[in-house]
């Protein structure tokens, strides 16, 4: 540790080691703690650990209080990992949530292996903590096991999505197996960049409802592949639903060349419009060309 | 070393574990596409053309949850190995040097940029290319085996998509602007202390 290290961390040893600073209420002691709490970064955890412990126990701001899980999650050690562990199961409201956000960046494994525990007993908000804190330890598989296992639409709705955010293919098919065919789990396959599924799923025509939900969502992945699949299903699509949703999926894509050339193709002057009001919703530059040849060709 | 950074950088972008560019960049334009939507719905119908709140909702869903895709391809992280100091495992000792100083920029650089957002629509777009900065840093740090690096990276994102959001309340923003600029100077302090450290002992 260099001198300034070790001037910044005196003094904030002495800060929030002190009973005055604590009783202090003013925001600008308050900014004062802050940067005291922010200090103990450079402490060994040995030193830090009291202080935050002094810190989460007094008669401080929940901010503060929130600061300091932080500064825990950054010590890695068993002692900070179990304090951690403690505010998730014994505290309430924000700094509950905030210890589970903290267990999420530490990524202890054991620490993590006692969330099942806190998402079963806690509440909408607790349970959300839970979800975000495999997120970010990137743990497909506990997030699995949530949608596998439940029977709430919403809880499962959430489970996916979350698995749709991580990527995670395997287990959003696997889901697809157990769980049935969902709107949420068509909106992970898109989130997720899942091509493949949402392809199969557009080609199956026993579901409309479904198969155009899936034609829509290609567009969120994109891509020449997904413009080009797209642009077949318009083409050879059975009905106008079928039709509506394949465009969609192109102006989600953002595929305006795509939409031009079903323009230049269209017969019908409804199908002409609909596919001009694309167009221009894409900002296309093509437009400008078609609408002024338009007016030309009606004169 | 700026090139060592680059290079870095050239080499993560060239990983085929990037979320492809294709969508990165739609992930930009589905926010022009949202507010175009609502542009045109706001107007009196012209035609039977009728947006699907479902799409609608999926374009913004997908601009948010890309926004939270993060770390897809994250590899085992197997056991961490407790440390006797606090600045040992994330800090710049333990990752290349290039990724220390462009994390030490990337760290600067958004604490400065999230303490003076705009109050306008030009702060949705300024956290999204803080995001997809954070992003970059975080795959880095996964390639350069440094996951409990990239865990404080993923963290980040969750906060910056809520701030990233146009019907934030001002207090709200105001928690969260202060509670990343707290864990991010966190985080340059530690790299900073473990740059030193390792140069006095080099």
């Amino acid at each position: 540790m260099n001198n300034s290290s070790k001037f910044v961390l005196g003094t904030a040893l002495l800060l929030l080691a002190t009973g005055s600073l604590a009783q202090a209420q003013s925001s600008d002691d308050e900014s004062l703690r802050m940067t005291a709490l922010e200090a103990l970064i450079t402490a060994p955890p040995d030193r830090a650990l009291p202080i935050v412990d002094k810190v989460l126990a007094g008669n401080h701001s929940a901010e503060l209080k929130e600061r300091a899980l932080f500064i825990l999650s950054q010590m890695e050690t068993p002692e900070s990992q179990a304090r951690l562990l403690a505010y998730a199961n014994d505290s309430d409201g924000e700094l509950q949530v905030e210890a589970i956000r903290m267990i999420g960046i530490g990524g202890d494994k054991d620490a993590m292996a006692s969330l099942g525990e806190i998402y079963r007993n806690g509440d909408a908000d607790v349970r959300e903590a839970v979800l975000e804190a495999y997120l970010i330890a990137n743990d497909a598989t506990a997030v699995f096991e949530i949608a596998a296992n439940t029977e709430d639409e919403d809880e499962f709705s959430e489970a996916v999505q979350m698995l749709g955010a991580m990527g995670a293919h395997d287990e959003l098919r696997e889901l697809r197996g157990r769980a049935g065919l969902s709107e949420s789990l068509i909106e992970a396959y898109a989130i997720s960049g899942d091509a493949e599924s949402l392809r199969e799923l557009a080609m199956d025509s026993s579901n409309p409802e479904m198969q155009e939900r899936a034609i829509e969502s290609l567009g969120i992945v994109g891509g020449d592949d997904v413009n080009k699949t797209l642009m077949e299903i318009y083409a050879s699509a059975a009905n106008e639903d079928i039709k509506e949703a394949a465009v969609e999926g192109l102006f989600i894509a953002g595929h305006d060349e795509g939409v031009l050339e079903l323009y230049r193709n269209a017969d019908d002057p409804a199908e002409k419009r609909e596919l001009l009001e694309y167009l221009v919703l894409m900002d296309s530059e093509v437009v400008w060309d078609l609408i002024d040849s338009a007016f030309e060709e009606s004169e | 070393m700026n090139d060592r950074i680059d290079d870095l950088i050239a080499e993560h972008q060239a990983d085929v574990h990037e979320a492809p560019p294709a969508v990165v960049q739609r992930w930009h334009d589905a926010l022009d596409d949202a507010a175009a939507r609502e542009q045109i719905a706001a107007r009196p119908a012209r035609s039977d053309f009728h947006p699907r709140s479902f799409v609608m909702g999926l374009a913004i869903a997908a601009t948010l949850a890309l926004g939270i895709a993060i770390g897809v391809f994250i590899g085992d992280d197997g056991t961490d190995t407790p440390v006797s100091v606090m600045t040992a495992s994330t800090s710049a000792g333990d990752m290349p040097d290039a990724l220390s100083r462009g994390l030490q920029v990337h760290f600067r650089d958004s604490r400065e940029q999230i303490m003076s957002l705009p109050d306008s629509e030009d702060r949705t777009m300024l956290v999204l290319r803080i995001i997809e900065q954070n992003r970059m840093f975080e795959n880095v740090a996964n390639s350069s085996d440094a996951p409990k690096l990239a865990r404080v990276l993923r963290a980040f994102e969750p906060i910056l998509l809520q701030l990233a959001a146009d019907d934030i309340a001002p207090a709200d923003a105001e928690a969260l602007q202060a509670q990343l600029a707290f864990e991010l100077n966190v985080m340059l302090t530690k790299l900073n202390v473990g740059s030193s450290d390792d140069s006095h002992t080099t």
